[in-house]
């Protein structure tokens, strides 16, 4: 079957956009890390870290260990559960600190 | 934290020593912790209800459609923040351009009490339902963080947080603290879910900002009535296990894709992107248009089904909801929140009566998965456990052959050209044969899945 020739645009958000949308309160520092750099460094060609992110939190760098941008983090924990190393640190980021989801 | 080695020295009179303000300590606001606290306030406990978030929900995602039958009976649910009932359920397949869909509108879901199905959004619902055990007697401190539990021997005698002097103790603690379960999987209550049984979901809640009516007009509604749209297919979340669903709200509308961690790491496919394709799907993207974000959000879910409910009794514990894996998903029924709430009922009538006798081993609290396994709950987790796999198997066919062959099917069957229909017809049926490998292959097929639905 062909396309539909006129299919509306839907204008999607930027991650940026998005990110700003949800109410963040800094702690001050990273409530993420990874245990072992060396592990991430050394052993992971994957990142699947960076790939199941949905908030761009993790990113893929020349050194093979992810930049953390702990700021845009949504809470979700996929990054916990999709390390196959298990080396992601992930700690509640504390007293009501992080995001704040309005609707959810 | 530093206070968990001392206070792990062994008193050999073993009476713990509780600060006696609490009966029970709850872990988390969600639907589970406040259906657990509002259970046991009302039989006239003293309950700490401890939430992480800035207030009850500030922390919590889900997709949008929460049934009800539990949480009428346990509070004044006239008084809940409710967006719309669900008046028509659609579960549709998605083909990389072609839509297949069954919609139902079952007349009696427009009547009083809407088949118990509504959509809410959490922020406000989890507010008001934490409110409701403040009202029944429970005492909820926000923006404070369990970071462990505290024992005594082997038992679970309190929680510690981070607020100063944070270590509360207290003879029964409920971990109702969501999938990502730092603290039960910390204290070695549970193991860390496997990635192939967690689900990685992304959501939009969208607005219309250019004029009103525009949900009424696109999901043909009236009044307070709402849909809950499922789709599945490669339309949806492309090479993924999962899907994507629309919901509608009062003012906005639940846009959102969900499908497993695996296949996200594995197939580099993002959930941001995945939303995006889903959005701009033929079929889909008339109903998303001219919309503006009014928030973006992500969860985990556990799907792990019956085989992953860890331990739910501890000496001196008990885990509820998510963080005991209590989520139906066989793809038409998709729940969580009700299994949740009622988690939460079973476990706080175990510790109330637990209470009440003044025991507080674990064969009192085994009254709870005793219920729980009673329950619609656990019933309906067994009823599909053999699912996952199944559809794992047969996920080609499942989301990508079938949804287009059913699609090209229909093409055929209604063509109109000089044609006779019978030809159209037997072109139709050859489609579908040949994707399910002949009779025999839909025989097998059925068989397979016939308990999805019958």
């Amino acid at each position: 079957m062909s396309v539909q020739p006129d299919i509306p645009t839907v204008t999607n958000d930027s991650m940026e956009d998005r990110l700003y949308t949800v109410k963040y309160d800094d702690p001050g520092e990273s409530h993420l890390d990874v245990k072992v750099s060396d592990v991430c460094a050394s052993s992971c060609d994957t990142n699947d870290c960076a790939s199941v992110c949905p908030a761009n939190v993790w990113r893929e760098t020349e050194d093979g260990v992810p930049q953390i941008a702990y700021e845009n983090c949504l809470e979700c924990s996929s990054c916990r559960f999709a390390c196959p190393y298990d080396n992601v640190v992930w700690e509640y980021p504390e007293t009501g600190a992080g995001v704040t989801f309005k609707h959810g | 934290m530093t206070g968990t080695e001392t206070e792990t020295q062994t008193q050999d009179t073993h009476e713990p020593n509780y600060d006696e303000a609490f009966d029970v300590i709850v872990v988390g606001a969600g639907l589970a912790g406040s259906a657990a606290a509002v259970t046991m306030a009302k039989r006239g406990l003293e309950v700490l209800l401890i939430e992480r978030g800035s207030s009850p929900g500030a922390k919590n995602v889900f997709g949008g459609v929460l049934y009800t039958p539990t949480i009428r009976e346990l509070v004044d649910f006239e008084s809940a923040p409710l967006e719309r009932y669900v008046a028509e359920k659609r579960f549709s397949m998605l083909s990389h351009d072609d839509e297949t869909a069954l919609s139902l509108r079952p007349g009696e879901w427009n009547h009083d009490p809407h088949n118990d199905s509504y959509t809410v959004l959490r922020g406000e619902f989890d507010e008001w339902f934490a409110q409701q055990a403040v009202e029944a007697g429970a005492t909820l401190v926000t923006e404070t963080t369990v970071t462990g539990l505290v024992r005594d021997g082997p038992q679970i005698v309190g929680v510690e947080t981070d607020r100063p002097d944070g270590t509360i103790r207290a003879p029964y603690v409920v971990l109702a603290e969501g999938g990502n379960s730092l603290v039960s999987e910390g204290a070695d209550l549970k193991d860390t879910e496997s990635r192939e049984n967690v689900a990685v979901a992304v959501k939009e809640v969208l607005e219309f900002p250019e004029r009103d009516g525009v949900i009424e007009d696109r999901f043909r509604l009236v009044g307070d009535a709402g849909v809950a749209y499922q789709y599945f297919g490669e339309g949806a979340v492309g090479d993924a296990f999962g899907g994507g669903f629309i919901y509608t709200n009062a003012d906005t509308i639940s846009v959102g894709a969900a499908y497993r961690l695996e296949d996200a790491a594995t197939q580099k496919q993002s959930p941001e992107e995945t939303l995006n394709l889903f959005k701009t799907h033929p079929a889909v993207a008339p109903l998303v248009r001219d919309a503006r974000t009014v928030e973006y959000s992500a969860k985990t879910i556990p799907e792990g089904g019956a085989e992953s409910i860890p331990d739910l009794v501890h000496d001196g514990a008990v885990i509820v909801g998510d963080a005991a894996g209590l989520v139906l998903n066989n793809g038409v029924h998709l729940e969580g929140t009700n299994m949740a709430v009622e988690s939460g009922y079973h476990a706080g009538r175990a510790i109330a009566t637990a209470t009440e006798r003044g025991r507080r081993d674990a064969d009192v609290l085994g009254a709870y998965p005793a219920d729980l396994e009673q329950s619609f709950v656990v019933q309906n987790l067994q009823r599909y456990a053999w699912m996952q796999e199944a559809v794992e198997a047969d996920r080609d066919l499942l989301f990508e052959a079938l949804p287009r062959a059913f699609a090209d099917a229909s093409t055929e069957y209604f063509r109109m050209d000089r044609q006779p229909k019978e030809s159209h017809a037997e072109n139709a049926k050859r489609t579908v044969l040949d994707a399910l490998g002949g009779w025999t292959g839909a025989a097998k097929l059925a068989l397979r899945y016939r308990k999805v639905v019958t």
